[in-house]
């Protein structure tokens, strides 16, 4: 799967979950400071980006070190790199 | 001289009064307690809190005036999560005024962690009940809060978490409004105004000016029952924010007479 298609789908978990404005969506956006989520929204969040992409990621401690909309999608493209490999 | 004689009067009787007032309501509770079950204790406790803080803030007028604003309506409920904005060192004691609006409302605040340390009124506070939110496991948190809301005793949240110390009003975390959401009780938004340099942030320096408590509309469960939390918590951060805009506005924007600018 393509980054850019990355970027899509985790920005369309923003704006449909959170109802966040595409324009606030930039890579660099922090997702609490920025983007106004909590600690207990990153838990909907995760939710959201399991069923976005079908993979299970909830136990998987990277989630943690989340802090930008960079990272998840660094992150996410990890897990599917991951995921075709095994 | 206004702020000095204000200062000097207030924090000479809040002493003299606390060591007078406490006493007398830990006899009162004490006796409730002899004479009846555990629940009616922690309701007298609770309306006792509620008389030591209206005496905390009746102690500096004139020169702080404070105002409670029931815009709640006919149908406002007794049991809710209340949920205030947050500016000044003095808004817990503000909670006082949902008493003011109405006598039946019995509440326990959720606290971060520091107001359980004060001598005595942090002891106070513990016995009353009050959540430390921070101190608790999320799942025991929701459950006690959901317990308190059953029995009807409302929960009333600060849900930036820290003082703003001005107009603008922080982010706000979202369990107070996972727990309507989870409880299906009504959210009354309350919005302080007025109050941001009594004190300022990082002093106990008290200025001269009115403070304006106003409890809005209650959102019912069917007003937000289809929003996510996130989507909750923003309506209601957005109906204060407005509010308090408002509210500034009236109070006229500018700073009372002696508070130095």
């Amino acid at each position: 799967m393509a980054d850019e298609e990355i970027v899509k789908l985790v920005n369309e978990v923003f704006e449909e979950s959170f109802e966040i404005e595409p324009e606030r969506l930039k890579p660099d956006a922090h997702v609490f400071n920025d983007l106004g989520l909590d600690s207990l929204d990153t838990v909907d969040l995760v939710v959201a980006l399991q069923q976005k992409f079908g993979v299970k990621i909830r136990s998987d401690q990277r989630v943690r070190a989340i802090r930008t909309l960079d990272d998840i999608y660094g992150f996410i493209a990890a897990v599917r790199e991951e995921s075709r490999d095994s | 001289m206004r702020v000095i004689c204000l200062n000097v009067s207030f924090y000479l009787l809040f002493l003299l009064c606390s060591l007078v007032v406490i006493p007398i309501l830990a006899v009162y509770v004490t006796l409730v307690s002899l004479t009846g079950p555990r629940r009616r204790t922690l309701k007298h406790l609770r309306k006792a809190i509620s008389w030591y803080g209206t005496m905390a803030l009746l102690l500096p007028f004139p020169w702080v005036r404070v105002k409670a604003e029931d815009h709640r309506g006919d149908a406002g409920p007794d049991t809710a999560i209340y949920v205030f904005n947050h500016r000044s060192m003095s808004d817990p004691f503000l909670v006082v005024c949902l008493f003011w609006m109405d006598r039946e409302i019995e509440g326990i605040q959720v606290v971060n962690i520091w107001p359980f340390r004060i001598p005595v009124l942090g002891l106070l506070a513990r016995l009353a009940g009050y959540l430390s939110v921070r101190e608790m496991e999320t799942e025991d948190f929701f459950a006690r809060s959901a317990e308190y809301l059953e029995d009807g005793v409302s929960v009333v949240y600060f849900p930036e978490g820290t003082r703003s110390g001005g107009r603008e009003m922080g982010q706000f975390h979202g369990s107070a409004f996972r727990l309507a959401l989870r409880t299906g009780k009504p959210i009354v938004p309350v919005c302080i105004v007025g109050n941001e340099r009594i004190p300022p942030r990082g002093s106990l320096v008290l200025h001269p000016g009115t403070i304006r408590v106003r409890a809005l509309p209650a959102l019912m469960h069917d007003d937000y029952k289809d929003l996510t939390p996130f989507q909750l918590k923003n309506r209601v951060w957005q109906l204060m924010a407005d509010e308090t805009a408002k509210m500034d506005a009236e109070l006229g924007g500018k700073w009372e007479v002696g508070s130095g600018r």
